[in-house]
């Protein structure tokens, strides 16, 4: 090889600080401790409102409540990633709850042999998401809206005007007991599905494909990944979490009915959470963490609304809001646009930093 | 009539001749040491160039010299970093593609920007629709009249009621035209506006330029082929690496001084490599009859291990196309053999586990994952290989990898785990060099290979790739830019319209043997 060999030196910028400081800066920019922080603080400022609201049961609540959602979060996450949406979450959900809900009720069946049901029933479901926008070329968006309706549908078709209200006392213990004090059994089954997909994306290949395809997918195609397969599996895996979350919702609800999930538009909660966790609709980005923290952070701002006498009605108004300040910050982190420039600057200098920005090397 | 009559822009006072009852007052722009930096890397230092009316200036220097630059800081599309815009004596400050309309001054651009799904009239009144009498109406009639005059000006024969989607690039080009004068614009500049057209689509936009020239337009034209820039052109101005490096006035200009001045004494001084292949060096790829309708015809060649092997070919010829139906991304009938095993039913997964890879010619939308990091980035097409523990990754043995390629090609980067896009454009190169280098290639074609990377990148990829043949890997280099093909290929095949008109051995390399071949000529 010809030329002056160049050592790849990975020296510190010059005159940055690296430690101290600098690097806690650094780490709190991250969405995950952010989510955290600001989880803490609703948490105590409604505990400082209402002493009852940091009872212990409360907690171990907060926290079981809001793993359905957290787990369809994370499968939320996994399509965002590859720039798909998931519209029909909510009725994979749904079907999932009240196929193993009439096991449970009719023949007191234990939970165990039915997550192969529920998480099958999810697969399937998504699987047919996955053919259609891949091989159909149907935009995710159009496909799932249809599916959304389709399986809603079916979800109706399933359950009639039956209800599942009887269930097994062991379903209870499951969805809302404790398995450590304000661990709830339900935050193990969140955190190990975090954990899981959290090595997928992190350390497989099929993980390095989500993102390579979401960044860009002509490329990742160019780079020899095998496109279409892992964009249906995304959703098939997307499908397969809606349905573990429909178990773990007729666990802690101990309810299910023919407009389970879609009544409480869960489709659109698990996108919000999905997005405030750090994924963008333009795909490449985020990871799961994120998304498991901000299901809890939603549902404790949820809860704290409840707590603090704020009316029902506010309550999806809020969340609007912390979706729209999400992905202002992910703009300002990733364009970067400063807050002043976004709403302060005359057009023109705005224009010009994003010239300046994106056309970098590009004279030609 | 004043400047501000000038500027009426209401076509209903657009009668059978469209110039009818509009005074054009000539301009004289000009740019005084203008300065325009990307990211860092100068694309134009302290230009200097003026325009003057009734004449075609045309812009010419070699891909990255500050051509483009200059023409869009003139329209108001990218604001100097510094230096002075300067029309008819008055400064022009805060330029924008708007306020340079109303001055007079619009870019036909490389790439027509017409809207697609609105039909050629609307494009041409766009942002200064014809009211009529109702409040929020639009006067369809007024349009139509005028507009067919418009288009007569300018030598189009089109259905003004046709999507701008089914026009072609040529009568696009001529609707940009037909809107400049519509905007009563007599500051006209052309950025290549040549490249996508036939000849004979060019001559008809040569004839609209002379006659806008005789007219007393400002005219400003750029263009790689230097046959029609002499035959056009009025003024020559050459830039080379962000300057203004010589100009030329009328009839002073020949082919030769052209040359020397856009290429200067930096690349001349670079002599081409003299390498003897062994006799019996194994063919590495063999292709025959490769055929894709439309695109092209019975390409056969094949390369030898350690050979550079070059295409040369105007855009449009048919280059790339071939280089992306060997690795997969279009079909094509005809045989191909890697390393003397057949090749068909070819997709990139299978090109890369046989041995062949390719560089694609537009990085940013084929090749890099921008916002993943280097070392990711690096090790993309390899990914199935790489070392593992279980179903799960070893970063660390990844990493590793990474940087022994990154090393091998000379990246230059803060740290491996840097967003790619953190990069300049040569090291995005150079990365994307080591990504391919890591599959192992038997075969390697190399599209564009040193596209949008400033000159000192230009050398080290020259270099990186001498070290790849070397090393007895066969290369197919796809290059617009003649000169690299004369310093390091071996062998050239020259494409023109789809098919193979030509090949040159060793010191038969040459520039004008190229150059005559890429437009059909016999290369005599």
């Amino acid at each position: 090889m010809t030329g002056v060999a160049q050592p790849l030196a990975p020296t510190a910028a010059p005159g940055r600080p690296q430690g101290g400081l600098f690097a806690f800066g650094r780490f709190m920019r991250r969405r995950e401790p952010l989510l955290v922080v600001l989880s803490l603080a609703v948490f105590f400022f409604t505990y400082a409102l209402e002493p009852s609201f940091g009872q212990r049961g409360n907690i171990s609540f907060l926290l079981a409540d809001s793993m359905p959602l957290a787990v369809l979060a994370i499968g939320q996450t996994i399509v965002c990633l590859v720039r798909g949406i998931d519209l029909s979450v909510a009725p994979i959900l749904g079907i999932s709850c009240v196929s193993a809900g009439f096991y449970a009720q009719d023949y007191g069946t234990s939970i165990w042999p039915l997550i192969p049901l529920g998480v099958g029933i999810g697969f399937g479901l998504g699987l047919l998401n996955g053919l259609f926008v891949t091989y159909a070329r149907i935009p995710p968006i159009v496909t799932t809206l249809g599916t959304l309706g389709i399986y809603g549908g079916l979800q109706e078709l399933i359950c009639g005007s039956s209800e599942i209200n009887v269930v097994p006392p062991t379903y209870h213990t499951l969805g809302n007991g404790d398995f450590l004090p304000d661990v709830p059994y339900l935050l193990i089954v969140g955190v190990v599905v975090m954990v899981v997909m959290a090595f997928a994306l992190w350390k497989t290949p099929w993980g390095r494909a989500l993102y390579a395809i979401g960044n860009n997918i002509d490329a990742a195609f160019r780079a020899g990944i095998r496109v279409n397969l892992v964009l249906v599996s995304a959703y098939a895996v997307c499908g397969m979490l809606a349905g573990l979350a429909g178990l773990a919702w007729l666990v802690h609800i101990d309810y299910a009915s023919s407009v389970t999930g879609s009544a409480e538009s869960l489709q659109l909660w698990s996108i919000a959470a999905a997005m405030v966790g750090g994924v963008t609709l333009t795909g490449g980005k985020g990871g799961v963490i994120g998304a498991l923290l901000a299901a809890i952070f939603l549902d404790v701002c949820t809860n704290a609304t409840l707590v603090a006498g704020i009316p029902v009605i506010w309550n999806s108004a809020s969340v609007g809001v912390l979706l729209i300040i999400a992905i202002l910050i992910d703009y300002v982190q990733s364009g970067g646009y400063s807050l002043r420039q976004m709403f302060g600057g005359p057009l023109r200098a705005r224009l010009a930093a994003e010239r300046g920005g994106t056309s970098a090397g590009g004279a030609k | 009539m004043s400047v501000a009559l000038r500027r009426t822009r209401n076509p209903a006072t657009a009668q059978a001749d469209p110039f009818e009852g509009t005074e054009y007052v000539p301009a004289r722009y000009e740019t005084r040491a203008v300065t325009k930096s990307f990211g860092g890397a100068n694309a134009l230092t302290r230009a200097s160039v003026t325009f003057a009316p009734g004449e075609i200036h045309t812009l010419v220097g070699e891909n990255g010299a500050g051509k483009s630059t200059l023409v869009k800081v003139m329209a108001g599309i990218h604001p100097p970093d510094s230096g002075e815009l300067v029309l008819n004596s008055e400064r022009l400050r805060g330029l924008t593609p708007r306020t340079a309309i109303q001055h007079g001054i619009y870019l036909v651009p490389q790439e027509p920007t017409l809207m697609a799904t609105l039909s050629a009239l609307e494009n041409l009144f766009v942002g200064i629709i014809p009211r009529g009498r109702l409040p929020f109406s639009v006067d369809w009639k007024q349009m139509e009249r005028s507009a067919s005059a418009f288009f007569e000006q300018v030598g189009l024969e089109i259905d003004p009621h046709a999507p701008a989607s089914s026009l072609s690039v040529a009568q696009s080009q001529l609707v940009e035209c037909a809107r400049a004068l519509v905007h009563r614009c007599n500051v006209l500049f052309f950025d290549e506006p040549t490249s996508p057209l036939t000849a004979r689509e060019a001559d008809v936009l040569f004839e609209l330029m002379r006659r806008l020239r005789d007219r007393d337009f400002t005219l400003g034209f750029i263009s790689h082929r230097l046959e029609e820039v002499l035959a056009i052109s009025d003024r020559i101005t050459v830039l080379r690496d962000s300057n203004v490096v010589a100009e030329f006035d009328p009839g002073e200009a020949t082919r030769d001084k052209l040359v020397s001045a856009m290429v200067g004494h930096e690349i001349a001084q670079r002599k081409r490599r003299q390498r003897m292949l062994a006799a019996d060096a194994p063919t590495v790829l063999e292709v025959k009859d490769l055929t894709a309708p439309g695109q092209f015809t019975h390409i056969s060649f094949s390369v030898r291990k350690g050979e550079v092997l070059g295409f040369a070919g105007l855009v449009g010829s048919g280059r790339t196309e071939v280089a992306e139906s060997l690795y997969g991304l279009r079909p094509a009938s005809g045989s191909v053999v890697v390393a003397g095993k057949p090749y068909a039913k070819r997709a990139p997964a299978k090109s890369i586990e046989s041995g062949l890879i390719y560089l694609p010619e537009d990085r940013g939308r084929n090749g890099v994952f921008a916002d993943v990091e280097l070392a990711r980035n690096i090790t993309a097409a390899v990914v199935p290989t790489l070392p593992r523990v279980g179903p799960l990754l070893r970063p660390a043995a990844e990493i590793a990898m990474a940087e022994g390629a990154a090393v091998r090609t000379h990246v230059i980067a803060q740290s491996l785990q840097a967003q790619i896009k953190s990069l300049s454009g040569g090291n995005q190169q150079r990365a994307m060099f080591s990504r391919w280098l890591l599959a192992e290639p038997i075969v390697a074609l190399f599209d564009e290979p040193t596209r949008g990377v400033d000159v000192g990148a230009k050398e080290d990829i020259y270099g990186i790739i001498e070290g790849i043949s070397d090393s007895g890997i066969g290369v197919v280099m796809i290059c617009s830019e003649l000169e690299e093909l004369v310093l390091t290929c071996d062998r050239v095949i020259a494409l023109y319209e789809g098919h193979i008109v030509g090949e040159v051995l060793g010191d038969e390399i040459t520039l004008e043997r190229l150059g005559s071949l890429i437009v059909g000529g016999h290369g005599k």
